[in-house]
């Protein structure tokens, strides 16, 4: 078999340095592409506490009277990797904004815990012997700063020791522990305002919404875990709704959707089908084609491989349940050829286990060398990302990024990246090796609602909790009938008057 | 409506706020759908019947049509054009009966003209209803409001 190697995106801390020397168009340009970077920061100091963080931008400030080189870096411990390196000293960085005609603030971000207003401007003081002559600013000022106070956080970004209970107290063992780091800078430039372009493109505000449709943010990050740029051919198997091919339409790709259903192609009429989101985003028209990705090599030729990206969140019989062409029945009649034209394809149950088999295998043949698939799976606790994943031997996994979205369940984002052509005669290899724990692996991550609520019914008090429910739905639908009622009652005795 | 869509000129902007469908199919599509029912020896290309067809310019990107032409069947891409040319509004250009993507340099041999022909071709014209037609079988495979529709008939598998 193939070595399978991944790598494994670190999630002990959102916080990452570098030496790169700070190029703004470069900065810019990421940060126009990044979806999940919050800011990028010129590192001033760096310290455990933010004592030692002060001290060590006190004596990056202290090398301010010659044009000395911060190559020499001993004084400043571990942390400091103060952006510049080459020519730039640390006069040239902070004199520009000591001026008394730049506006400024210190932001305080304290990671996973609140401190009040007071406590902030303690830690802010540390730095006053920075002196900058200008005015302070709360909204938009020329510079910002920010001070970074670290804290250890769980793989689902809170805190490991919380300052607070739930119930606001302070928990004295965890204030007494020290943070993880701390960081002073200056703010180069900050994530774009996602949160108002979601917002923009956001799911409320699209014209068309299926069950599935997937949150705007997720779905740019594939994009940019399979590189798609606007000279980039974009496919999506399963398209759906569209909001994967809608996140790789903006990113400036030609976009090409398929489908099964085509209920969800056609949307639910003129004015709110897939493409309305298109056009509502001023973007060049997508293609759709009803097809069955089981059958995608009889439906389109498979030389040379045309898509340099593909990016799906395909069906796994939870919400959407798969389909794919043929009888359910072993023995298939055949369709009278006056029929023919308006004749109702059957369709049959498609295993998930199938789905991944043929997205892998589709993808190794359509993929350009080097291009990418990247997918979502639903998986709970029980999943083994080194022997569960599916393979392929044209394919090579590259990233799997884990987001938990509850205890037992979280959904997995996997890259793989094409390094080796499709051969045809292969072709029986590659299915049989897709497995390496057999096809049960994909169970794991088939129909998890069913799975949860079979679990959720042997837990405890769920009698209790489900009867309340139902209660509690019979009353407000009582309510809602007695409303009505009384309306219709108000409307006769008007139309009678 | 059908004069509209034959004679209307679209203004110089990505797509219209018409009541048309708002995806499409470009002869980029049809250049790589094959007809594979039960019993065909090839299967493509596959004839196109048109029976509503739009022509909307839009911007060219001549690094895209580079790296595309390697990889498409110019033969089929000539045919479909040829197929559709009636429906098409202002009439389509001239293409090179034969186009050269494998010797050496054969970017250069592209030249603006060629370029807009060729983006036209591919991208400007876009199928919204009609039918593609095996070569070998005869089964019709429809298009309507611009998407194909290649599921096959459970006796076709």
């Amino acid at each position: 078999g193939t070595k399978f190697r991944h790598d494994v995106l670190p999630s002990v801390s959102p916080i990452a340095t570098s030496q790169r020397h700070s190029n703004l168009p470069d900065i810019a340009a990421i940060l126009s592409r990044c979806v999940l970077i919050r800011s990028v920061v010129e590192l001033w100091g760096a310290g455990t506490t933010i004592e030692s963080c002060a001290d060590s931008v006190q004596k990056f400030a202290q090398y301010n009277n010659k044009d000395k080189d911060i190559a020499d870096n001993d004084n400043n411990g571990d942390f400091s990797s103060s952006s510049n390196s080459g020519s730039r000293s640390s006069a040239s960085i902070l004199a520009p904004h000591r001026t008394n005609s730049r506006s400024w603030k210190i932001t305080v971000h304290t990671l996973g815990s609140k401190y009040s207003r007071e406590e902030q401007n303690d830690m802010r003081h540390q730095f006053a012997f920075l002196r900058f002559d200008g005015p302070v600013k709360m909204e938009c000022p020329d510079d910002e700063f920010i001070l970074i106070r670290e804290v250890a956080l769980d793989d689902k970004g809170g805190p490991i020791y919380p300052r607070h209970s739930h119930g606001r107290v302070l928990i004295s063992e965890n204030e007494a522990r020290p943070p993880v780091a701390a960081y002073f800078g200056r703010i180069l430039g900050s994530g774009r305002n996602w949160r108002s372009d979601l917002e923009r493109y956001s799911l409320k505000k699209r014209l068309y919404l299926g069950p599935t449709s997937m949150d705007a943010e997720l779905s740019l990050v594939m994009t940019n875990l399979a590189r798609v740029t606007s000279k980039s051919l974009a496919f999506d198997p399963f398209v759906g709704t569209g909001s994967i091919l809608l996140s790789c339409g903006l990113r400036g790709a030609r976009c090409v959707g398929t489908d099964i259903d085509i209920r969800v192609l056609r949307g639910q009429g003129k004015e709110e089908d897939v493409f309305s989101n298109f056009r509502q985003y001023h973007l060049p028209r997508p293609e759709l084609i009803r097809s069955d990705n089981s059958l995608y090599h009889r439906h389109y030729r498979p030389q040379p491989p045309l898509y340099d990206a593909i990016v799906t969140d395909p069906p796994y019989g939870i919400r959407a349940g798969a389909r794919k062409s043929g009888s359910k029945r072993d023995e298939v009649r055949a369709v009278a050829e006056e029929h023919r034209h308006d004749h109702i394809a059957q369709t049959r149950p498609y295993a998930v286990s199938d789905v991944m088999a043929d997205l892998l295998d589709v993808s190794a043949r359509a993929l350009t060398m080097g291009g990418r698939l990247v997918y979502v799976i639903p998986s709970m606790t029980d999943f083994d990302e080194d022997t569960d994943l599916p393979r392929h031997d044209c394919l090579k996994l590259v990233y799997t990024c884990y987001q938990p979205l509850s205890a037992e369940l979280g959904r997995r984002m996997v890259t793989m990246e094409k390094v080796a052509d499709y051969d045809e005669t292969k072709r029986e290899a590659y299915m049989a090796n897709v497995w390496i724990n057999g096809p049960e692996s994909a169970e794991k991550c088939a129909n998890i609602r069913d799975r949860i609520i079979e679990a959720a019914k042997q837990k405890p008090g769920y009698e209790e909790k489900a009867a309340l429910r139902r209660e509690k739905r019979r009353a407000t639908r009582e309510a809602k009938k007695k409303a009505k009622r009384e309306l219709q009652g108000t409307g006769d005795s008007i139309s009678h008057a | 409506f059908d004069e509209l869509l034959l004679h209307h000129r679209p203004p110089e902007q990505t797509y219209r706020e018409a009541r048309l469908p708002l995806s499409t199919m470009r002869l980029l599509t049809h250049n790589y759908l094959t007809s594979n029912v039960k019993g065909t020896t090839k299967g493509y290309p596959l004839i196109i019947e048109a029976e509503k067809v739009e022509c909307e310019e839009s911007p060219i990107d001549r690094e895209m049509i580079i790296k595309l032409l390697p990889k498409i069947e110019y033969g089929a891409l000539l045919g479909a054009a040829k197929q559709v040319a009636s429906l098409c509004d202002p009439p389509l250009p001239d293409l090179p009966e034969e186009l050269d993507t494998a010797s050496e340099g054969w970017e250069e041999t592209i030249d603006d003209g060629i370029l807009n022909s060729l983006h036209r071709v591919m991208f400007d014209i876009h199928i919204i209803e009609g039918a593609l037609i095996c070569p070998d079988t005869g089964r019709k495979f429809p298009i309507k409001e611009s998407i194909p529709n290649m599921i096959l008939h459970e006796d076709e598998i």
